[in-house]
């Protein structure tokens, strides 16, 4: 009787499961799924679960789209400059964080976690008149160049909480033999800092790829569009029949690389997301 | 400055490197000396050098992006200052956070809606997480990719393409969503009276919500004469104002990875003695999920709920993607971010718009405290 009951609880866990997972991944499946219609289908009345006659038609249109190249590659860019100076900046301050004792360091500390409450929209205002003084509408700069100063609190945090965990007898080693704190910090430290560096990464990239707001503000003109403000430009109300597999390949393609990099990462991700309550 | 677009920011980003480097060596230097002149031993100077160099990078970022623009937008708030106008601010005084409070219907009604995204959406949110969690703590074989594909939408959803997708599932002819909605409730009769149902419920919190945010409570009262929906009606989702921000609300369900991962550390972290224990006591599985895994939980919904609340607070992408050009709609969409981005890069009017930011952020103040003043009332850290 027993064994029925637990048999039955198994098999209506699975069936719970996998009916979630087919529910979350929808969105996905039908995005992927529309990419390869005809307009006349996505436009259908009726339920097309999987196009008859799959057509590459919708990514041929967009191949040919150079303000769609343009986009792609303005996003590449963007994210690769401002992740690597992103990165680089942060692993840096992590270091004064961990390593080095300092005075003031707890004050500086405390300021610093002080300022996640600080919701980013209360600077954006304040922020684009400055970089408008600047001159610098209608270029990359306002998004690449704060990252450059250890933009984002959190991960700080992140990289401060995995580099004070390494044994500090490897600094004093190589303090004795006359290594300075630059050098330990590129020679000895930041090899062993690979996961965490990985797992900051993966968070930065996402949401430099998924930015929407700043973009948006900052690049005024179509040949400097980022993907997020291209494609939903390609959604236009003015049209009667909005050109459904065409947007859907180019979120398609436009999710392709956060898909590879959360399959590579997807371990360190959820392990760091349970412990401090990241946002991707 | 090369007038290439890609060769301007990579020079920009070598000057800030070369900014960044002098200012930290700078800033060591004059910590090093401070220490010196104070008498710390040489060692405790050379420390107090690398400390300031190394934390540089924060503190001069700190002072340029954060400290400089609060500073002058709270003074902004208090001017009537149009970007596009070329004039400087002139003083105003309280005029614009008289004008957002008092009379401004639009700043009224996002509130409004950002109340009922908190007080409807972020309940489901959680309650959808947590659903997902206890899934997940059944420790089934493949969790792993059960728990992907949860997450998965965190990653993705945040996208304004992957958003579009939804625009396409939610439209209300065509859309898959009322589609299945349809082909469902014909099959079985009992799932229409349910659907029906919710469609009464949804739409009359809908219109109760927009009647306080316009004073006006007829569409309400004509919701409620007009009483059940006849049969077939299916959800208007992004095409009537009653449905905009349940649409959202969707939106916000299906990424509640992030939450999910936490009730998961947390029940993790309930050892399983307890249960065993409880269970040769006579207990049942409700008593149980009450007396231990509530309690013992209660710390992890309680950070969910305070960062659920400020991220609420904060939605822009969704309503932008769902809600951008459709004026009709807006009113009944618009959160208090989407609102602020409104005013100051669609009017250029940076007076209004650095006093919206103001209110914001001293609302987020005000929920984080109330919520960390309450917190003792109900959170259990410890169970003895």
């Amino acid at each position: 009787m027993r064994t029925w009951s637990r048999l039955f609880g198994r098999s209506f866990l699975y069936l719970m499961l996998v009916g979630m997972t087919v529910l979350m991944s929808f969105p996905l499946l039908w995005m992927l799924s529309s990419s390869l219609k005809t307009l006349e289908e996505t436009n259908a009345p009726g339920i097309i679960w999987v196009p008859a006659h799959p057509t590459m038609a919708a990514y041929a249109d967009l191949f040919q789209n150079l303000n769609f190249i343009r986009s792609y590659f303005n996003t590449v860019f963007y994210t690769a400059l401002a992740l690597t100076g992103t990165l680089a900046s942060l692993a840096f301050v992590a270091y004064a964080f961990s390593r080095i004792n300092w005075p003031g360091r707890n004050l500086v500390f405390l300021l610093m976690l002080s300022t996640m409450m600080i919701p980013p929209q209360a600077l954006i205002v304040p922020q684009y008149v400055f970089f408008h003084r600047l001159g610098w509408i209608g270029t990359f700069n306002p998004l690449i160049i704060p990252g450059f100063f250890a933009g984002g609190a959190a991960m700080v945090f992140l990289l401060r909480q995995s580099m004070a965990q390494i044994p500090k007898e490897l600094d004093e080693a190589a303090f004795v033999d006359g290594a300075s704190h630059l050098q330990i910090w590129w020679q000895v430290v930041m090899p062993l800092m690979k996961t965490p560096l990985a797992t900051v990464a993966t968070f930065l990239f996402v949401g430099f790829w998924n930015n929407l707001l700043t973009p948006l503000m900052y690049l005024q003109t179509v040949d400097l569009y980022t993907l997020p403000v291209y494609v939903s430009t390609l959604y236009n109300i003015n049209l009667t029949v909005q050109p459904w597999p065409t947007i859907m390949a180019a979120a398609v393609l436009t999710t392709v690389p956060l898909m590879v990099i959360f399959l590579f990462t997807q371990q360190y991700i959820l392990e760091s997301v349970a412990v401090t309550g990241l946002k991707g | 400055m090369p007038q290439n677009p890609y060769l301007n920011v990579l020079s920009t980003a070598g000057l800030t490197v070369l900014f960044i480097i002098s200012t930290s060596y700078g800033l060591g230097a004059l910590a090093r000396i401070i220490a010196r002149w104070r008498g710390a031993s040489l060692k405790r100077q050379q420390d107090t050098f690398a400390g300031y160099l190394f934390a540089a990078p924060w503190i001069t970022g700190f002072l340029i992006f954060v400290v400089a623009p609060l500073a002058s937008s709270l003074y902004w708030s208090f001017t009537d200052f149009r970007i596009a106008a070329n004039t400087p601010p002139q003083w105003v005084g309280l005029n614009n956070y008289l004008q957002l409070i008092l009379k401004d219907t639009s700043f009224r009604s996002s509130i409004v809606n950002t109340l009922f995204l908190t007080v409807i959406g972020l309940p489901l949110q959680i309650a959808a997480a947590l659903f997902l969690a206890v899934l997940l703590n059944q420790k089934a074989r493949g969790e792993r990719i059960f728990r992907m594909a949860f997450y998965l939408p965190v990653i993705l959803g945040f996208n304004a393409a992957v958003l579009l997708c939804w625009r396409l599932m939610l439209n209300t002819g065509t859309g898959i969503i009322n589609q299945i909605i349809r082909a469902v409730t014909r099959a079985v009769p009992p799932l229409d009276i349910l659907n029906r149902a919710f469609i009464f419920v949804q739409e009359l919190i809908s219109a109760f919500f927009l009647g306080v945010g316009s004073g006006k409570y007829n569409l309400f009262y004509r919701m409620l004469e007009a009483g059940f929906p006849p049969p077939n009606r299916v959800p208007l989702w992004i095409q009537s104002p009653l449905w905009t921000k349940t649409s959202v609300i969707l939106l916000m369900i299906w990424g509640c990875g992030t939450m999910m991962m936490i009730f998961l550390a947390g029940l993790n972290n309930i050892p399983r003695e307890l249960h065993e224990s409880a269970e040769v006591d006579g207990a049942n599985g409700w008593q149980r999920f009450w007396k231990i895994t509530f309690p013992l939980l209660s710390p992890y919904l309680f950070y969910n709920l305070v960062v659920g609340m400020i991220s609420t607070l904060q939605i822009f992408e969704s309503i932008y993607v769902l809600y951008r050009d459709n004026q009709p709609l807006v009113p009944s969409a618009i959160s208090m971010v989407y609102y602020l981005w409104q005013v100051s890069f669609r009017h250029f009017e940076i007076g209004l718009g650095s006093a919206i930011s103001w209110l914001i952020l001293v609302l987020i103040l005000i929920v984080t405290l109330i919520q960390f003043n309450l917190q003792n009332r109900w959170v259990t850290y410890e169970l003895y």
